[in-house]
């Protein structure tokens, strides 16, 4: 697997939970087992203002935070970030209200608390695969695009030379 | 009625606490094991960095015991964390004995309050406002039931963000405690029934209408104390409770 985002830089990881000690263990694990850049937020509106003006590739959120809750934060960086991945990581209790919304933002994974270090691995590890996939997918239809254009204007000239 | 079905009631209190319980510790209990996962792996990793002795090496490996250091001192406030909540479970779960004790009541509120903040802690800011209280000869496990009943009720009775005040004042030959939140109040009709058994404006199982009727019994008949209450829809309510420091007649009859 190919660790590389867009433009060749690293993939970009975001972590946002309001409970500090959850963004120092995640932060600690995933920096010793990948390459990878990992911010950490613990508010959400910090989070998305980030995600407004950075490229992001995996965006991992508690459920229960103040000011905005994580499916509230996940659907504005679906808006800022389509490709990203998004991954709700949060405590049991808020599973039913989380599982009614995870519809509105197409939630990549669901973990609950406590994680496991091996799936909650996997999950950035494959989330960040599948944005760099989107992301080429992206250019090469924006590429297929442009190649379709310019042909209608090759065509077009074609036509009008003849008649 | 009698103190058995006061500990049913205990029990249904606790039920409802127990979902943000579990919650308050699964988080510091994620952290933990994600902690000692990344430090074993580090240990493993230091012993050939340290076999190469190179200055890189050694400067790898410098960064990786700092690293351990941070992780501990986490993995001790997620314990610290986890032990305030057990603390707290294990004061509302003790039973009293037959003879009244002498307590300090702001220690078991600040305990009770712990409970509570499982529940309370991102959508409610308690504020607490504990004065110099001397000793107050009670049932402490009787009273704690009152309070987690109060408190719970004060963050039923908010929608969506709010406050919770908890006061304590000597008032002699009384200890006053007041429990106030900016929920949303009680209509007329309400106020006259606060302390009639089965009476609740709750649905279906998330109340049994018995906490406040239990809570007199408990301030007036066990401890000779007085329990009384202003609320204005929209406002809030606030529940003042007097204990005598003294159990100067026959209690527990």
């Amino acid at each position: 697997m190919t660790q590389n985002g867009q433009n060749g830089n690293k993939p970009t990881i975001m972590i946002v939970d309001d409970e500090e000690m959850v963004i120092t263990s995640v932060k600690a694990f995933l920096q010793l087992e990948t390459d990878y850049e990992i911010r950490g937020f613990t508010d959400p509106e910090e989070a998305a203002t980030f995600a407004q003006s950075n490229s992001v590739d995996v965006a991992v959120s508690d459920y229960l935070m103040p000011k905005m809750n994580g499916i509230q934060l996940l659907a504005k960086v679906k808006q800022a970030q389509p490709e990203a991945s998004r991954v709700l990581l949060t405590g049991h209790a808020d599973k039913q209200s989380a599982i009614q919304a995870i519809n509105q933002v197409a939630l990549f994974q669901y973990l609950e608390k406590p994680w496991d270090n091996a799936q909650l691995l996997l999950v950035v590890q494959s989330g960040a695969e599948r944005a760099r996939l989107f992301r080429d997918l992206k250019e090469k239809v924006e590429a297929l695009d442009t190649a379709n254009s310019s042909l209608k204007t090759v065509q077009r000239r074609l036509i009008q030379a003849f008649l | 009625m009698s103190v058995p079905t006061a500990e049913v009631h205990q029990f249904a209190a606790i039920g409802r606490l127990l979902a943000g319980i579990v919650h308050e510790i699964n988080t510091p209990i994620g952290s933990i094991f994600s902690n000692t996962d990344v430090i074993l792996r580090s240990l493993e990793m230091l012993d050939p960095l340290l076999a190469e002795n190179t200055p890189e090496s050694l400067a790898k490996a410098r960064r990786i015991v700092e690293t351990c250091h941070g992780l501990a001192a986490v993995d001790r406030i997620a314990c610290e964390r986890i032990r305030s909540v057990i603390r707290g479970l294990k004061t509302i779960s003790r039973v009293d004995t037959g003879e009244p004790r002498k307590v300090n009541l702001n220690e078991h509120l600040r305990d009770t309050l712990k409970l509570t903040q499982a529940e309370f802690r991102k959508r409610i800011t308690v504020d607490t406002d504990f004065g110099d209280l001397p000793e107050v000869e009670c049932y402490p496990q009787m009273l704690n039931q009152v309070f987690l009943n109060l408190l719970v009720n004060a963050g039923q009775a908010i929608e969506g963000e709010g406050r919770i005040a908890v006061r304590t004042r000597a008032e002699d030959p009384y200890v006053h405690i007041s429990i106030s939140d900016s929920g949303r109040g009680m209509t007329p009709e309400q106020k006259a029934k606060v302390f009639e058994a089965g009476f609740t404006t709750k649905p279906v199982g998330e109340g049994t209408g018995m906490g406040l009727a239990i809570a007199r019994e408990i301030i007036e008949e066990k401890h000779g104390g007085s329990i009384d209450f202003e609320s204005s829809p929209g406002v809030g309510t606030t529940f003042h409770i007097r204990i005598p420091v003294r159990q100067t007649r026959s209690v527990g009859k």
